[in-house]
């Protein structure tokens, strides 16, 4: 039997019962396949879009963060002290001098909080006593001497 | 018919004959890929690395994020250090259609010259880096003309908004995001806090399938902000007054430290001449960036006389009121030392080794006391050793002990009145602002707090020390404070009690002090029963040579101008204020 005969056959249902199953089931399956693959591709496309929109809003947030960024060294350098110098003068302000200055004492203020200071650990330098005699003026030399091989003999070991 | 039935046979039968060679052949050739298959399993591990690595390339790409840099901001909030981009423009001279066109269309926005872009697009390199350090509103422009072939890169790009304040400070961040020139900070906290500032560098693998969602970055991966110790409005007037010091008494260069004794911070810290961080690339001569408050070693003079004092009153060699004999002339070692007049004084109070400025009154106390007290006593005042304030750059300075080698006895009598030995300005500071408070030696430094995301990390105080004790910090600030009084009126300040000292260094060179010149300083702090400021002035070669005259009036000059900017009231309307119970200095050094 050709396949164009079996296909008759089947489309017309006159054809054998066995034959029918395979056509619906291969029916079946192509549709299958097609759900599938619309259902991924369906799937891929948001995820794709959503990819896409979550690049530019992240591409937006960077150029927000530059932009308040340049902003904000905007208002820095109009806020640096020789331009509020330079303001300050065409207002026609001028410096005070301590003589107009009022200091007002408010009970229970405290200017600044108490604060407890650690101690920094640094090893105290210890001399051995040098007693300024040519037996201390000797002993000097040789333990000069005697410190000069042991920074020799390190290097040596470093080297 | 039968013709061609004994041709397919031949057919038949050759291809018979051949089949098994060919079935043979497949068999081979599939065997070896089978073997070469199971052998791929079994590959060492840097093999199997380089495949995967391989593999990954072909759906993955390798890129460098850099986190945003920390800010660093004064004390009070203001930006001291920003974060902006500058773009790199580059060009794929194959991929551009129409040369001409595009050379024209991009030369006014570059700058170029036109026909310099047309020779390179008409080259045969694979791409070409245009011009670099464009702006944002620059690359907007060049990216709507929709050049093909045409490369937009942004790099990141530190900014100063207030300049040259603070410079040194600072210091400054060099390099761009490419793996040849890291993006880091030199000198300054720029420098020392750079694992900080620069938050962390990831290198992530990013997929090229487009239906991949993008990684969101976190946020901690950004730096850390600095707060700063530094006051902006005190370094603005700090850095103002030491140009003037230096242009009007012709110095080649200066420093001025102004330091809260009480708890170590830096409030301001000048130099002159100073560099633009925004343009650091200009500068000519490489020292110019370096911190000369930290990292120069110079002879401090007669500013040592107070250290030599306050050990010799610590050790109990002498008591307030000693007198000693000043013939004028003192041989130590071989060398003979004379005060700076040399003349005699006769009999004298030690204050007035001070107040007078004294060379052989201030070695007569070192001798008196002996090398190993001494030296135990200028170490303690952290002399010779680096103070570990958290810049980078710093120098140790150099005291010979007599143990080292290029110690000789004259070093006893001439260290005590600053020859033969080197400090940084901010290391006498340091040692002078321990008896400013109470003997208590702070720990100096620059960062007030550390904000990390929403953590804040305070800088507590920490002492380096107690080198004297409070009743003899006490005694030599009386005399720190009749050194003013009585000897340099040009440091007085009118409603305040000063304590100080003035210093002037002869310059040493390899053949001794034969250079004419000097460095002249000044060390101080105000008020002197409450100190809230201390402060060192330090002018290289004036056109006056002594410090009392030059730096002296200079450290007025500057206390007139900050106890107004920090609200210092007078000694006397601060007394008021403390009758009626006002608390205006309050810190505990417990």
């Amino acid at each position: 039997m050709n396949t164009r005969k079996w296909l008759q056959q089947a489309v017309r249902r006159t054809a054998g019962k066995h034959e029918q199953q395979v056509f619906y089931l291969l029916v079946l399956g192509v549709a299958m396949a097609l759900i599938v693959g619309a259902l991924y591709l369906v799937n891929v496309a948001g995820t794709s879009t959503i990819g896409r929109q979550l690049e530019a809003l992240l591409l937006e947030r960077e150029q927000l963060e530059q932009s308040n960024e340049q902003l904000r060294i905007h208002i820095a350098e109009l806020r640096s002290v020789p331009r509020l110098i330079a303001r300050a003068e065409e207002l026609e302000f001028r410096s005070v001098t301590q003589t107009e200055i009022e200091y007002l004492y408010i009970a229970g203020y405290r200017v600044a909080e108490q604060q407890t200071v650690a101690p920094v650990e640094v090893s105290p330098l210890r001399l051995p006593e040098y007693d300024e005699t040519l037996w201390g003026w000797i002993r000097q030399q040789v333990d000069g001497m005697f410190s000069q091989f042991e920074t020799y003999n390190q290097l040596s070991s470093e080297g | 018919m039968v013709q061609k039935g004994i041709q397919v046979t031949d057919q038949q039968e050759s291809l018979q004959a051949r089949l098994p060679i060919v079935v043979a052949l497949m068999a081979v050739v599939a065997s070896y890929l089978i073997v070469r298959l199971i052998t791929l399993q079994y590959q060492p591990d840097t093999v199997v690395t380089y495949y995967n690595r391989l593999a990954s390339y072909n759906y993955n790409e390798n890129r460098r994020v850099l986190a945003s840099r920390g800010m660093v901001y004064d004390r009070d909030g203001h930006p001291l250090a920003s974060n902006t981009v500058e773009y790199e423009i580059g060009i794929s001279p194959s991929l551009v259609s129409s040369a001409r066109d595009t050379a024209t269309k991009l030369a006014p926005l570059l700058g170029l010259n036109e026909l310099d872009i047309l020779r390179i697009i008409q080259s045969d390199q694979s791409w070409v880096s245009l011009v670099k350090g464009i702006p944002p509103e620059d690359a907007e422009q060049i990216r709507a003309l929709d050049i093909l072939g045409l490369t937009i890169d942004s790099r990141p790009k530190r900014l100063y908004p207030q300049g040259t304040l603070g410079a040194p400070i600072l210091g400054f961040v060099a390099g761009d995001d490419t793996i040849l020139q890291a993006y880091r900070g030199f000198n300054g906290v720029e420098g020392y806090y750079e694992d900080e500032l620069a938050g962390r560098v990831r290198d992530e693998t990013v997929s090229k399938i487009p239906f991949d969602l993008p990684e969101i970055r976190a946020s901690e991966d950004r730096g850390a902000d600095l707060v700063l110790t530094i006051d902006r409005d005190i370094q603005f007037v700090v850095e103002a007054e030491l140009q003037r010091a230096v242009v009007e008494s012709g110095s080649t260069g200066g420093v001025i430290i102004v330091m809260d004794p009480r708890t170590g911070e830096i409030l301001a810290m000048a130099n002159y001449p100073a560099y633009d961080p925004n343009a650091f690339y200009d500068v000519e001569d490489p020292a110019l960036l370096r911190n000369p408050a930290i990292s120069d070693e110079y002879e401090p003079g007669s500013i040592m006389k107070v250290l030599t004092m306050a050990a010799a009153l610590q050790k109990g060699v002498v008591v307030p009121g000693d007198t000693y004999v000043d013939n004028g002339l003192l041989q130590v070692g071989g060398i003979d030392i004379y005060n700076s007049d040399r003349l005699p004084r006769g009999v004298v109070d030690i204050s007035q080794i001070l107040v007078q400025s004294l060379n052989v009154g201030a070695a007569t106390l070192s001798t008196e006391m002996g090398p190993t007290k001494f030296y135990e006593m200028m170490d303690a005042f952290g002399i010779g050793r680096a103070t570990g304030v958290d810049l980078e750059g710093e120098a140790s300075g150099t005291m010979f002990t007599p143990f080292d080698a290029d110690w000789s006895e004259s070093n006893l009598a001439t260290n005590s009145f600053g020859q033969g030995v080197a400090v940084t300005p901010l290391q006498i500071l340091t040692a002078i602002s321990a008896i400013a408070n109470d003997g208590l030696m702070m720990q100096p430094h620059i960062v007030y707090q550390v904000v990390d995301g929403d953590k804040v990390y305070p800088s507590e105080p920490s002492a380096l020390g107690r080198p004297i004790s409070a009743e003899t910090a006490q005694i030599v600030t009386d005399m720190m404070v009749q050194t003013v009084q009585d000897g340099l009126d040009q440091a007085q300040v009118a409603g305040y009690l000063v304590a100080g000292k003035s210093g002037t260094a002869q310059i040493s060179t390899p053949l001794g002090y034969t250079d004419p010149d000097s460095i002249v300083s000044f060390v101080g702090f105000v008020p002197a029963d409450e100190p809230r400021i201390s402060i060192l002035v330090k002018l290289d070669r004036p056109d006056r040579y002594w410090g009392s005259l030059v730096a002296a009036p200079v450290f007025s000059r500057l206390i007139e101008r900050l106890v107004l900017v920090m609200e210092i009231p007078t000694d006397e309307v601060r007394r008021g204020l403390t009758a009626q119970g006002g608390d205006v200095h309050a810190i505990w050094n417990g």
